[in-house]
């Protein structure tokens, strides 16, 4: 489900590397050639991309969280099924991106400790609650949905097997969208109970959707490394405006309102008022809208969300529960054959 | 639709439940792993299995369905615990234990391979169309659940320590799987579940002991009494209504409204 955006790759480019391989690095990055594992590349690139393939990976397994929650509730048999065949593909590109992440030198093992230890992070959307059915709807519709804005602009970037990868799950991702789409729009067709499950997990992830592009660009972002290098091709900022010009209209359509909330410590919304800077700027041809707390962005990315210790403590006892299988399954080489 | 015979139409149903109710709380139970099973790719199986059971229930439904009106959403989510037919292993939860899970799925899989054999023997069309294709399913099933039994049997100490344990405590109640729903034996006569339950019994046992016996495992499978009344008949486990509760919660709160 998750890009990458607001991983914050922090590319150390002061290491000294071969002025010559750099130069012919840098030359093949700008002709738009793909970097393929087994070519050379800078140790900064390397550790970028590590860092991004895996903190993307750990966003998929940990996305899998609040979703997974809600299969065994799921209303009707079709939900219940599109429901676990969705989180089973978030599964499953945490499986393709931990095999990059690996490629680039780090074992599955290793990175999944560092998750449950919090060594290394993921993203920060899954540190809110998903209270209700309607949050499901929304993070299928609005997360996924920026999701795939993000995900497209990664598939442009440089690095052949991130890029394919991206490809390959922005396919998926186009369905978890139409089918996040579908619940929303079933949920504002219904009842008035249903709209307002719909209206009221809406208040709650309009924020973290904003936020999910990471934090306001630094002025000079295009000159940065991972947009010098095609690891990023698109600013954070831009795509925030990309997912805002296409989903407040897409929201006041539906007959959802944009509130601006203030919300207690768990993540539910004790107040609300209208977001009154909504409106189409005629002359840029944008939406304008009232920027997301940044500051509670940085609290929960440091650890401090209302699901922060939840997630990872179910990630932890899911690798705990799960050791003596792996060690049966494994390592091969203690075990018995099969009788006669 | 063909036409049945007013007085088998109850039991008839009751058979397509039984079936239905199996794969359905065997797939939810199985859903539970999403997301947190042990490797990774296994995750991803495992979810599809469970898919494949809810999917195979959904199916059963709309067949009980079109003979006495119900959709199949209301049949899955609309009816009182003792309107069940499941048997009682599809009930226990398995305390996020993946030796409890494989040991439910050895003797529920190898169950439903031949009961799907049998029902695809059916004179009623659509059912044994319909089972003709879910056993071929059910067959990559078996064949995923014989391979974990004899990995983890003959893994390390600790992994056959474990699937033995589990093996043990579910072969307790694995022969209720075969409790005849109420008014079955005219079922049989009729030929729309054709087939002998002693026979399917001997083969069922004959297949879990062959792959426990290759996995260095054992059980000790009592004989089934057919006497002793259970979920095929409407009575449960204590499980099933707490169960019910957690899948049906949105339902109920609207269960006219689409969703």
């Amino acid at each position: 489900m998750s890009g990458s955006a607001n991983v914050g790759v922090h590319v150390d480019h002061e290491q000294p590397e071969d002025p010559a391989l750099l130069a012919e690095f840098q030359a093949k990055i700008d002709a738009g050639q793909l970097i393929e594992a087994d070519d050379w590349m800078p140790a900064a690139y390397r550790k970028g991309m590590l860092m991004m393939a895996e903190h993307h990976a750990n966003s998929e397994i940990i996305g899998a969280l609040p979703e997974g929650e809600w299969i065994t509730r799921a209303p009707s048999l079709r939900r219940k099924l599109a429901l676990t065949a969705k989180v089973q593909d978030e599964v499953g590109h945490g499986q393709m991106l931990y095999r990059v992440s690996q490629d680039l030198g780090k074992t599955r093992d290793a990175m999944l400790r560092d998750l449950i230890t919090g060594k290394t992070k993921y993203h920060n959307c899954f540190n809110y609650p998903a209270p209700t059915w309607g949050d499901i709807a929304m993070i299928q519709w609005l997360i996924d949905g920026a999701a795939i804005m993000n995900q497209k602009t990664l598939a442009d970037g440089g690095y052949g097997p991130y890029v394919r990868t991206m490809r390959r799950i922005n396919m998926e991702e186009a369905f978890h969208f139409k089918s996040g789409e579908d619940m929303v729009l079933t949920l504002m067709s219904g009842t008035e109970r249903q709209k307002q499950l719909a209206q009221d997990a809406f208040d709650r992830w309009w924020g973290p959707s904003l936020m999910f592009f990471g934090p306001p660009d630094k002025p000079n972002a295009h000159q940065l490394p991972p947009m010098r290098w095609r690891m990023k091709t698109v600013t954070n900022d831009e795509l925030r405006q990309r997912f805002v010009d296409r989903f407040v209209p897409a929201a006041l359509d539906l007959g959802l309102k944009i509130h601006v909330v203030e919300k207690d410590e768990r993540g539910y919304v004790t107040s609300r008022r209208p977001d009154e800077k909504i409106a189409l700027n005629k002359a840029t041809g944008h939406w304008e809208f009232t920027q997301p707390d940044w500051d509670e962005f940085f609290r929960v990315i440091r650890g401090n969300g209302p699901c922060n210790a939840k997630r990872l403590a179910l990630r932890r006892l899911s690798y705990e529960q799960g050791r003596w299988v792996r060690q049966a399954v494994l390592s091969g080489s203690t075990a018995l054959p099969p009788a006669a | 639709m063909p036409e049945l015979p007013e007085h088998l139409k109850k039991p008839f149903i009751n058979l397509l439940l039984a079936a239905a109710d199996d794969k359905l709380f065997l797939g939810h139970r199985n859903s539970e792993w999403t997301g947190l099973g042990p490797i990774l790719e296994e995750d991803i199986a495992f979810s599809a299995l469970a898919q494949d059971e809810m999917a195979h229930a959904s199916a059963l439904y709309e067949l009980a369905g079109a003979i006495d009106g119900r959709s199949a959403d209301q049949l899955a989510f609309g009816r009182a615990p003792g309107e069940y037919r499941c048997a009682a292993i599809v009930e226990v939860p398995d305390e996020f234990d993946w030796a409890t899970a494989m040991a439910r799925r050895l003797f529920c899989n190898h169950f439903d391979v031949l009961r799907l054999t049998r029902l695809s023997m059916s004179v009623y069309k659509p059912l044994a169309d319909l089972a003709r294709r879910l056993a071929a399913e059910q067959q990559a099933h078996v064949q995923h659940v014989d391979d974990w039994t004899m990995r983890l049997g003959s893994g390390t100490p600790e992994s056959h320590r474990r699937i033995q344990q589990a093996i043990e405590a579910l072969a307790r109640i694995a022969p209720q799987l075969f409790e005849p729903v109420e008014r079955q034996d005219q079922l049989v006569a009729a030929g729309l579940y054709p087939g002998d339950d002693l026979e399917m019994y001997d083969a069922w046992r004959a297949a879990v002991e062959h792959v426990l016996g290759r996995g260095h495992l054992s059980a000790r499978l009592d004989d089934f009494n057919p006497e002793e009344r259970g979920g095929r008949r409407g009575v449960h486990t204590v499980h099933l209504a707490p169960m019910l509760d957690e899948m049906c919660e949105v339902y109920r709160l609207e269960p006219d409204a689409a969703w």
